[in-house]
């Protein structure tokens, strides 16, 4: 069943003004329970303003987006931002329990589940303040599994973080995904990344259209090392220079 | 052809330097030096005002006064009840300026509709609320509470609602994408990251919220700090009156010093760590 169906999805920035501009344009696609689904694109393609509007934190100009969980009520859903975006003021343990639904028994054990999988179990009562940038973020990443999504969003999640972190946390996401299965929607700019972790790949092109949507049929767990990994990676980079040069002569003709 | 060059003497290091000090220019360079030498030149100058004019009493004289009132039996009564009344008006002020700030910060229609009404309370001075407390209440307490409530609650509100229109847009984000119900949100998003205004609001409210009490006693009669200070006032007795003032001012310096800053220092701790 799909979680998630996005159809003819378009985004125009000032409407009804000079200044208006289109970010995203015609888009339509869905996303299956369990499965993890990148969006990858230059940078000014309407990445993040695609996963803002399946947020909620950004209206769309025209088209339908729908979300369902598996209980067929109202969607759950996290969201991994670029920055950890915790409270500063609160704990580590308060910071996870701010976005829970309920404070039982059940929820604070999952907190602490989540927590201990990014290995911060010992840190529930630091402040932010008082924790590494990608200790932080491992916080942002165990807040948004601990809710139980029926979709996890995540932007960029690594994009901050010094590439020896960012690969220990992509490992970490991968473990903690295998375990959990929630369908995960992640925007990244890094092709390499985006096959280490993806099911399927949503190529966007500049202009905020669909370019082309690969299917990533590869064993997991995935490492970068993997030769067929590496191979797939060259393989989609190709692709996305096609991509490149083909807008760049078609802005070059207009 | 080859040069040499003259060693560069090391620098030292903090340590070193610290080391290198001696602990009396230490003490004479500390913060708390500069507060004492404040607090000196205050009474050298007050002192020498005394001394040039004879309107001006002296601290000898102020503290005789005190003393005298304090063995007629009159300052703890008149104490107690200009605490009360200005207690109760402050706590009402940051009560209602910090819920109506809230509002403003949140709401566009909220800021619309509270502005100019803020805006004219902000204008009107302490002196003319007290006049018309006491036309509408009387010489009760409730003219001296209005009148403290009065003249705080608007800097409450402006300090309050300036922190909530502060608040960061990424939080804000972060709990709309999680659905934070609204009431969570204030308690652990908003009133936190507002805590540094609310603290000025509250200081502001009680600094210029003494002046509506004192002033509402004083037109309005009844006891209190005010009334007695105007009763000393209109016996031509200035050490009387300026005992009166220095006991109120001191007991609102040690209320901010020992009681706000204590507080404000102990809400903010979350911002000494740091990893």
């Amino acid at each position: 069943m799909a979680v998630l169906t996005i159809k003819n999805l378009a985004k125009t920035f000032n409407v009804g003004t000079p200044k208006a501009s289109r970010v995203l344009d015609d888009i339509s696609f869905d996303v299956r329970g369990g499965t993890f689904v990148s969006i990858v694109g230059p940078s000014g393609c309407g990445k993040s303003t695609l996963l803002n509007i399946i947020s909620g934190v950004e209206e769309h100009t025209s088209g339908d987006i729908s979300l369902t969980s598996d209980a067929g009520g109202p969607a759950r859903m996290g969201y991994v931002f670029q920055d950890p975006r915790l409270l500063p003021w609160r704990s580590v343990m308060k910071n996870m329990m701010y976005v829970q639904d309920d404070r039982s028994e059940a929820t604070v054990s999952r907190a602490k589940k989540y927590l201990d999988m990014v290995g911060l179990a010992k840190n529930a009562d630091f402040f932010p303040g008082q924790l590494s940038g990608g200790m932080q973020q491992r916080v942002g990443i165990a807040r948004a599994f601990a809710v139980e999504p029926d979709l996890l969003l995540m932007d960029e999640p690594f994009s901050h973080l010094d590439a020896i972190t960012a690969r220990g946390l992509r490992a970490q996401l991968q473990d903690i995904w295998a375990q959990s299965k929630k369908t995960v929607v992640f925007v990244t700019h890094d092709v390499v990344e985006a096959v280490e972790l993806s099911d399927r790949i949503i190529v966007l092109q500049p202009g905020g259209r669909i370019y082309e949507d690969i299917t990533i049929d590869l064993p997991r767990p995935r490492r970068q090392t993997d030769p067929t990994v590496a191979t797939l990676q060259a393989e989609v980079l190709g692709r996305l220079e096609t991509m490149k040069a083909m807008s760049r002569t078609a802005s070059a003709v207009a | 052809m080859s040069t040499t060059m003259a060693p560069v003497k090391a620098r030292r290091s903090t340590t070193e330097k610290d080391k290198a000090t001696p602990a009396w220019q230490k003490r004479l360079t500390s913060d708390r030096a500069a507060r004492v030498a404040a607090l000196l030149s205050f009474f050298v100058f007050w002192v020498l005002m005394s001394a040039l004019f004879a309107r001006v009493p002296g601290p000898v004289e102020v503290v005789q006064r005190l003393a005298d009132e304090f063995s007629r039996g009159e300052v703890f009564g008149n104490f107690g009840l200009t605490l009360y009344r200005f207690g109760v008006g402050v706590a009402l002020a940051a009560v209602v300026g910090i819920a109506i700030g809230v509002i403003m910060g949140l709401s566009q229609l909220g800021r619309a509709f509270f502005e100019s009404p803020v805006l004219v309370a902000l204008s009107i001075p302490a002196i003319i609320w007290s006049f018309l407390t006491v036309m509408w209440f009387g010489f009760g307490d409730l003219s001296p509470i209005i009148t403290t409530f009065l003249t705080s609650v608007p800097f409450v509100i402006v300090n309050v609602a300036q922190g909530v229109r502060g608040v960061s847009r990424d939080l804000r984000d972060m709990s709309t994408t999680y659905k934070v119900p609204l009431s969570r949100r204030i308690k652990d998003l908003v009133l936190p990251a507002v805590t540094g205004y609310v603290a000025a609001g509250i200081r502001f409210a009680i600094i210029i919220g003494w002046n509506g009490v004192l002033l509402a006693e004083w037109f309005g009669g009844g006891g209190g700090v005010g009334y007695r200070a105007r009763w000393w006032y209109d016996a031509n007795r200035f050490g009387g009156f300026a005992a009166w003032v220095v006991l109120f001012v001191g007991f609102i310096v040690l209320l901010d010093r020992f009681v706000l800053d204590r507080a404000i220092r102990r809400a903010f701790r979350w911002r000494d760590a740091s990893a």
